[in-house]
């Protein structure tokens, strides 16, 4: 299994993102129900992992963090939830 | 990476909230109902323009004005995309995929009308501007949006109508299509987003 996304919040980072090209950071939190710095700590560890691509930018004078799910976060995403789905079968 | 070997009942739990995520991300195509209204007056004024030049009620000098209404859409469409893309919180893959459809096929009607003015003379030009946006427009149906799919049946009806009827009223037949198909199904989707 994908240890990575055996945290609530990176798999749910990343279930937020499968549909999306991109999202903010503001509307992780807000979705997520998280805070800002733990949300943040998970993401940086998905996006080291190369799992999200991250951009930062200005809106309307503001700064603006988007993200959104690499190819290798799809499969890894894919391949994780497989292997709940088995894990539940077999118990 | 040292993490705690998951049960049974932290995998339900993970299926569960991945599950609920999937089922609340609703993919709803086309937020952007501005583009609609400026197209479907610009289109349809454009028509009905050429419509009452072609009927001798307004001078040929009149024609001038087409490309600077055209000029005139296309920067409303560049400035307001470029705004929406900044302050847009998600952008769905869904979306994605329909404005390369809407900028592929309005592009092609645009090109052809530019490069195969030999062949689609007079009305055939307009008509090809009613095809494009029926497209469009059933595109966005075919994702469950039903005043889209009315509005391009609409588009598609005013050009089997503009057929049959005499030329001196086809462009107005094809440029209600294009306002009330086109532009409307915009002003609905203005209003539904309020």
């Amino acid at each position: 299994m994908d240890e990575l996304l055996l945290s609530k919040v990176r798999l749910g980072v990343v279930a937020e993102l499968l549909g999306y090209d991109w999202v903010a950071f503001s509307e992780l939190v807000r979705s997520l129900e998280t805070t800002n710095g733990n949300l943040g700590a998970h993401l940086s560890k998905l996006v080291d992992a190369g799992y999200v691509e991250e951009e930062k930018s200005f809106a309307n004078r503001r700064p603006l963090s988007r993200y959104r799910l690499t190819k290798r976060g799809r499969e890894a995403f894919a391949s994780h939830v497989a292997q709940l789905q088995a894990l539940l079968k077999a118990t | 990476m040292s993490v705690e070997p998951i049960d049974a009942a932290a995998a339900q739990d993970h299926l569960e909230m991945v599950n609920r995520i999937l089922a609340e991300s609703h993919q709803r195509l086309c937020n952007g109902g501005e583009y609609f209204v400026v197209w479907g007056i610009g289109s349809a004024s454009i028509t009905v323009l050429a419509q009452l030049v072609h009927g001798g009620l307004l001078p040929r000098a009149a024609t001038w004005s087409l490309p600077i209404v055209i000029a005139a859409c296309a920067a409303f469409s560049i400035v307001r995309s470029m705004q929406t893309r900044l302050v847009l919180q998600r952008s769905s893959l869904l979306q994605r995929e329909f404005f390369n459809v809407l900028w592929l096929t309005l592009g092609l009607a645009f090109v052809v009308d530019i490069a195969g003015f030999n062949i689609f003379t007079g009305f055939a030009s307009a008509a090809i501007w009613s095809v494009a946006e029926a497209i469009v427009l059933l595109y966005i149906g075919l994702h469950g949006n039903r005043r889209a799919q009315i509005a391009g049946v609409l588009v598609i009806v005013s050009l089997v109508v503009a057929n049959f009827v005499s030329p001196g009223i086809a462009g107005y037949v094809l440029g209600a299509g294009m306002l009330f198909g086109y532009g409307g199904f915009g002003a609905s989707e203005l209003l539904a987003r309020e």
